[in-house]
């Protein structure tokens, strides 16, 4: 089972975003889209959503995306429009609409919200307005939204950018939860390291195009990472073999 | 152990609904009563619902011929303008936002001053075709000029804006030219339940039903709105169609009570906040509720209008303003001590 991706072009006007890509995403697995800023990375997830118009084709299950309304398929932006006046209990609820129907409220989807809301660690502040929450406690309730959408692939937009070390883990763990229930995880992420830790497959983008592709262990240490970072970033394994990548200090000429 | 135990209770509790419709039935029940002449309630009761017992004569007359229409008006004027104040600080993200935003309060008050101030007689009993005319024209304006149809909702807004500048430029010329129309136009503009009679009852209810219908309808999808396009989309609705609907079916209401009634300004502000602020819940699962509560609140405020310097009658937008605005500063202190 696969999302098959086959000449992706995505133009913005006169610019091109996306420039005839081509790929295979295996479902159940967590791919990682890394490469540097503006490369494409949020476009591309906006096309596997089908919210961007594209030519070329991407098939999930052997369907068009964009012709397919039926597909599950939940988005965490990186920047969430915050509703102003919205619970907890509000916000999350609206991830059970496409299993439930809209505002439903049925005893099933409010027990489902229960749960995720507990695992998210939300349980509590279910009252509490969205817009007061922390940066990472954002990031769970969005987190949480996707898990009570019962999704059979989530789209995640930098899920830790706005985050501290801690939190950025446990958002990362709550992303693993979906996926031992048989989620496809697609994410971009612009911390290799954490890519690293937690992808099982790593495309790498650069100006609309991709680079390379394949297992993680594989991609991060190839010579072609540091070309697509303009050399620019060392990778170190550390003992327990986890590869660890920083960026170089910059040299003034 | 309840069967609600390891469950989230609900995001709407319908006896929230049940309340505001019991409300509304109270409110009306006393605004037909009540007046120059009081009627004692059972009769009113007796009256409305042709049971033996009921008024005769005058007092008949003055229930179902003048306070029945002028009530329901009111009720029809108020949930219209509620209901379209609620759906557009929905779509527009934007908790001032009001029904009059897009233009349409300027282009009917536009509409209105050309019928007023024009020389052929005939124009003046016209009115409500031409503020209805003018307003559903500067929102479509205001459509036209934002570009790409609603492609970014404040894109919209700021073209809403410049068509009512422009709309209230043209009015306020032709009002000083010809000045004899400034006080019917300012009358007009202030808002005023007088003209309630069956016929504007029976075709504003129409086009303010089928408005309703609409938003009812999509009334929970709305909540999408208030994520971002990708987000609403991802949870199985088309963003752009929904928005177009929405403010299609808003303005639809808000031009028709416009020109029923003229500007009668707050109640699209005041009422969804009140319901939201009481209720401490932003879904549009009450839409219903705010309806409710905008028509109870404009029949209760145009009782004070009739019978507060009576037999003179206030400009109701005055009482909705006088009212209105306290009331909704004490919810606004509340809401901030719950959010703390």
């Amino acid at each position: 089972m696969t999302i098959s991706v086959t000449d992706l072009t995505v133009r913005y006007g006169e610019k091109v975003v996306l420039d005839d890509i081509s790929l295979d995403i295996v479902h159940g697995k967590w791919t990682c889209l890394v490469g540097p800023n503006g490369a494409g990375k949020t476009t591309f997830l906006k096309a596997l959503l089908g919210m961007a118009p594209y030519s070329g084709s991407i098939k999930d299950r052997g369907q068009e995306v964009f012709k397919n309304h039926n597909r599950n398929v939940a988005f965490v932006p990186q920047s969430p429009q915050i509703p102003q006046g919205m619970t907890v209990a509000e916000y999350v609820m609206l991830g059970r609409s496409k299993r439930d129907g809209w505002g439903k409220d049925s005893l099933g989807s409010r027990r489902y919200v229960h749960k995720v809301l507990t695992q998210t660690h939300l349980f509590g502040m279910q009252n509490n307005l969205v817009a007061q929450l922390s940066g990472g406690e954002m990031q769970r309730a969005l987190i949480a939204r996707a898990l009570a959408q019962q999704p059979e692939l989530i789209l995640l937009d930098e899920p830790t950018s706005a985050l501290d070390l801690h939190h950025q883990i446990s958002v990362l763990n709550n992303i693993e939860l979906l996926k031992e229930n048989g989620v496809t995880v697609i994410s971009t992420m612009h911390d290799l390291t954490l890519a690293a830790m937690f992808a099982e497959e790593i495309v790498v983008i650069k100006a609309g195009k991709i680079l390379l592709s394949g297992e993680a262990n594989l991609v991060i240490h190839s010579s072609e990472l540091k070309g697509a970072y303009d050399n620019r970033i060392d990778v170190y394994t550390l003992d327990s073999g986890r590869p660890v990548i920083i960026a170089n200090k910059e040299v003034n000429n | 152990m309840s069967a609600e135990h390891g469950a989230i209770s609900r995001i709407w509790n319908w006896r929230i609904t049940a309340f505001c419709a019991l409300i509304l039935l109270a409110v009306a029940i006393m605004a037909v009563s009540f007046g120059p002449i009081s009627i004692n309630f059972f009769k009113v009761f007796k009256t409305l619902f042709d049971l033996p017992g009921g008024s005769t004569g005058q007092d008949r007359t003055v229930i179902l011929e003048l306070r029945l229409p002028r009530v329901i008006l009111g009720a029809l004027v108020g949930a219209a303008l509620a209901t379209s104040g609620a759906v557009y600080q929905t779509v527009f993200h934007n908790p001032l936002a009001d029904p009059y935003l897009l233009g349409a309060a300027s282009g009917a008050g536009l509409g209105a001053t050309i019928a007023l101030t024009s020389t052929h007689h005939d124009l003046h009993a016209a009115l409500p075709i031409f503020a209805f005319g003018g307003g559903v024209l500067a929102v479509f304006t205001s459509f036209v000029i934002s570009g790409k149809f609603f492609a970014d909702p404040n894109s919209l807004l700021l073209s809403g804006i410049a068509v009512g500048s422009f709309a209230t430029a043209i009015q306020t010329y032709l009002q000083q030219k010809h000045s004899a129309a400034l006080r019917p136009v300012y009358s007009w503009i202030l808002g005023d339940l007088t003209s309630a009679t069956w016929s504007v009852v029976a075709w504003s209810s129409m086009y303010i039903a089928i408005a309703l219908i609409i938003l009812f309808t999509v009334a929970k999808q709305l909540d999408g709105l208030m994520l971002s396009d990708e987000e609403a989309y991802s949870l199985g609705i088309n963003p752009k169609r929904l928005r177009i609907i929405a403010v299609a079916a808003a303005t639809l209401a808000t031009a028709t009570a416009v020109s029923a009634s003229g500007l009668i300004g707050f109640v699209g502000i005041v009422v969804p906040h009140l319901v939201r602020g009481l209720t401490h819940r932003v879904t549009n699962r009450s839409l219903i509720s705010i309806a409710m509560a905008g028509a109870a609140f404009l029949v209760l405020a145009d009782l004070g209008a009739r019978t507060l310097l009576s037999p003179a009658e206030l400009p109701i937008g005055v009482i909705t303003a006088f009212v209105g605005a306290p009331f909704f500063l004490v919810v606004l202190r509340n809401r901030r001590k719950v959010m703390q």
